[in-house]
């Protein structure tokens, strides 16, 4: 049967095309990405360089883990993430929505918005680290528009590992809140605005709008925002330590700069290596969990049951 | 359909009262609709595009706010309540099913919100749905739908809440020419059956006289006519609907008035006609001397040439099936005419016409309204 075997070569062809093109991105991965992962993973594994002798270990994983400041990073790291993105995710989606109804002046504002978000963590950090000093802008602010005395200066910096945690969130929420506000007014923007006024015009006054339309709609908008966020939140240090420097509110990525760039041993460098594969495995591991949970991986068609 | 013993005309469902949107404080979206729908009435708002129909309907279904005027819905005001406390429910241009819904729960959404119990939305769904033809396609999504079948969907969604009154925005004009004439005949049925007083948007003038009790007919914002199909097309109110209504429309001849005795005499260039009786008086009553002749296609008569008013060689013909439209050019204006197909009319070819006189329409020149 001619017949069949053309079709069966043509139907093979085209499954090769997806593959061919995303080949060039396969490789760069491969020697950008992959290698160093691999020398990573593997040098966690090692006492030594090999070239130097060195042979199987799990010490520095041990070390990882009988560490107490791993153990309290793991904590800071947590509940940054879910504080902080809860609140970030919450104050964003408000901003935008109330953007998208395009009052007056609504662009300006936008624009306003967007400017914490076009510095740079060390700008950033640099510049709360400056305003939060006891004798910094901050202060003489408040002192100004007499909120405080000037003898009772508040020491930012100085407070205790909560109030620490509270400043990172609001400084780390001030910074990327606009990131997520644009990535979520992008979503709705997206939107037919005939969705929500059917909504509206069927008997949903604007909260159960919101609810059964709006967010349900923006739901892939609102994945790709959060799983981003989480990404991000899970990596912060470079304004902690900016702020208040090395291990005084211990976060993941932190203690992985400060074993391997700041004690310029082997044994430290190992562990930081250890520590880097344990982060980088969690965040892979957060991603899956989130992705599953709100239903990513579903096929488009099919559908939770719900209701 | 309504009757029309004016006697007993009830109260109307729906008034609007010099009902006018600015929109940006800039441009008039609609500028000045005064209207009255009857109960059960089929009304058209017909126009060419931009002249406000969309505009209107958004304001009746409480999407834009008013700038002047107001709407009464069954004698309560309700120009500034909240589009769900209307009892008005509608059908969007582009359908706006909501794609994250099975069309089951599309139709329910506003039985649920009204916290109806669920044996009686599942009844009204299956019972709207069998309406509609969509009863195997309760469980799908709308993603997975032809356009056919989401029009029905947003049509089923629409019946379902039995409203006061209900909306459609140019419901059809997303489907293929076979299926609209399909919807067509489909939505006259359903509105016969459930008497829902309706008001339907389309530019499209066909539309809009095979399926309305009365046509409303809208330019730059106003109304310029409101009356039954037979109204608007054998009494239009000016030359702006008698060239708008009508495939092909009205033909105009620019003419001088003389009075003959009883009669007056309409002379143009290329033809003189006397007209008698009713009509001579209206015209002598008008007073002004220079007016417009307007003649529909199928007004224009081919005739031995012995009673022909004028006699014109044929530029184009445009077959149709059951009729040809057949263009000449008189005094440097294209005249269309419709004539049966017995007997193909050939290019070149020339022909004898005269008008038939019962029917003809006189316009004022210069205020372009009718006479
Ligand atoms: N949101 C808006 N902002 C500003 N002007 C608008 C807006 N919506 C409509 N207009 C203007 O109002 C006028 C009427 O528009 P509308 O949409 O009501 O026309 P329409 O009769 O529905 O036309 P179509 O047949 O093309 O749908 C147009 O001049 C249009 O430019
Ligand atoms: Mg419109």
């Amino acid at each position: 049967m001619p017949d069949t075997t053309e079709i069966q070569d043509r139907e093979t062809k085209r499954n090769l095309t997806p593959y061919l093109l995303i080949a060039p991105v396969v490789i760069y991965y491969i020697i950008f990405w992959l290698f160093p992962v691999i020398n990573a993973v593997g040098g966690s594994f090692l006492s030594t360089s090999l070239d130097k002798g060195g042979i199987f270990t799990l010490a520095n994983y041990k070390a990882v883990f009988k560490d107490p400041i791993f153990w309290q990073a793991v904590i800071n790291t947590t509940i940054i993430v879910i504080i902080s993105v809860t609140l970030e995710f919450f104050l964003a989606f408000g901003l935008a929505l109330l953007i998208n109804v395009k009052f007056r002046g609504s662009s300006f504002f936008l624009f306003l918005a967007i400017i914490p978000m076009s510095l740079p963590a060390v700008a950033v950090g640099a510049m709360w680290n400056s305003g939060l000093a006891t004798y910094g802008w901050l202060n003489s602010f408040l002192i100004r528009i007499g909120l405080i005395d000037p003898s009772n200066k508040i020491l930012f910096l100085a407070g205790t590992h909560f109030s620490r945690m509270i400043l990172i969130i609001l400084v780390d929420a001030w910074q990327v809140i606009p990131f997520m506000m644009i990535i979520l007014l992008s979503g709705m923007q997206g939107l037919q605005p005939e969705m929500a006024e059917a909504g509206r015009v069927f008997g949903g006054n604007r909260w159960q709008v919101l609810r059964k339309i709006t967010v349900p709609m923006l739901k892939q908008t609102i994945i790709t925002a959060m799983i981003l966020r989480i990404i991000a939140a899970i990596q912060i240090w470079l304004i902690i330590v900016m702020i208040f420097g090395f291990n005084r509110l211990p976060v993941l990525m932190e203690q992985i700069v400060l074993n391997i760039d700041q004690y310029m041993a082997e044994e430290f460098f190992r562990k930081g290596m250890a520590l880097s594969v344990i982060v980088a495995v969690l965040v892979s591991g957060v991603s899956f969990i989130y992705l599953k949970a709100s239903g990513a991986f579903d096929d488009p068609g099919s559908r939770e049951g719900d209701e | 359909m309504t009757s029309e013993n004016n006697k007993e005309r009830s109260m109307p469902v729906l008034t609007l009262t010099n009902l006018a949107k600015r929109y940006n404080r800039k441009v008039w979206g609609v500028r000045k609709m005064d209207l009255e729908v009857e109960d059960k009435e089929f009304v058209v708002f017909l126009g060419p595009s931009g002249c406000g129909k969309t505009t209107c309907m958004r304001m009746i279904a409480g999407l834009e706010v008013t700038t002047r005027g107001s709407i009464i819905l069954h004698g309560k005001d309700i120009t500034d309540l909240p589009p769900r406390n209307r009892d008005i429910s509608m059908v969007f241009q582009n359908y706006a099913i909501w794609p994250h819904m099975t069309v089951y729960e599309n139709i329910a959404f506003a039985l649920k919100l009204q916290k109806k119990s669920r044996s009686e939305i599942d009844r009204t769904v299956k019972e709207v749905a069998a309406m509609v033809k969509i009863d195997q396609l309760l469980s799908r999504i709308p993603g997975q739908m032809s356009g056919g079948q989401q029009q029905r969907v947003a049509l089923a969604r629409a019946l379902a809440v039995k409203p006061k009154l209900f909306l459609m925005d140019e419901p059809l004009s997303n489907l293929d020419a076979k299926l609209r004439v399909v919807m067509r005949t489909e939505l006259k049925a359903i509105h016969q059956r459930t008497g829902a007083t309706s008001i339907f948007v389309t530019h499209d003038q066909s539309e809009a006289m095979s399926m309305a009790d009365r046509i409303v007919i809208m330019k730059d914002g106003e109304i310029v006519q409101v009356g039954t199909p037979d109204d608007v097309y054998f009494r239009s109110a000016d030359m702006f609907v008698a060239g708008f209504i009508g495939t092909p429309p009205t033909n105009f001849f620019p003419v001088e008035m003389k009075t003959a005795g009883e009669k007056v005499e309409l002379s143009h260039p290329r033809f003189a006609i006397l007209i008698s009786g009713s009509d001579a008086d209206r015209l002598k009553n008008n007073g002004q001397n220079s007016l417009i002749l307007g003649v529909r296609p199928e007004e224009i008569k081919v005739v031995p040439e012995k009673d022909s008013l004028l006699s014109v060689e044929v530029m184009v013909v445009e077959p149709q099936g059951s009729f040809q439209i057949v263009a000449v050019e008189i005094e440097g204006e294209i005249v269309k005419i419709v004539v049966g197909s017995a007997g193909k009319i050939q290019p070149g070819e020339r022909l004898h016409l005269s008008f038939v006189e019962e029917r003809l329409h006189f316009f004022n020149a210069e205020t372009t309204k009718r006479i």
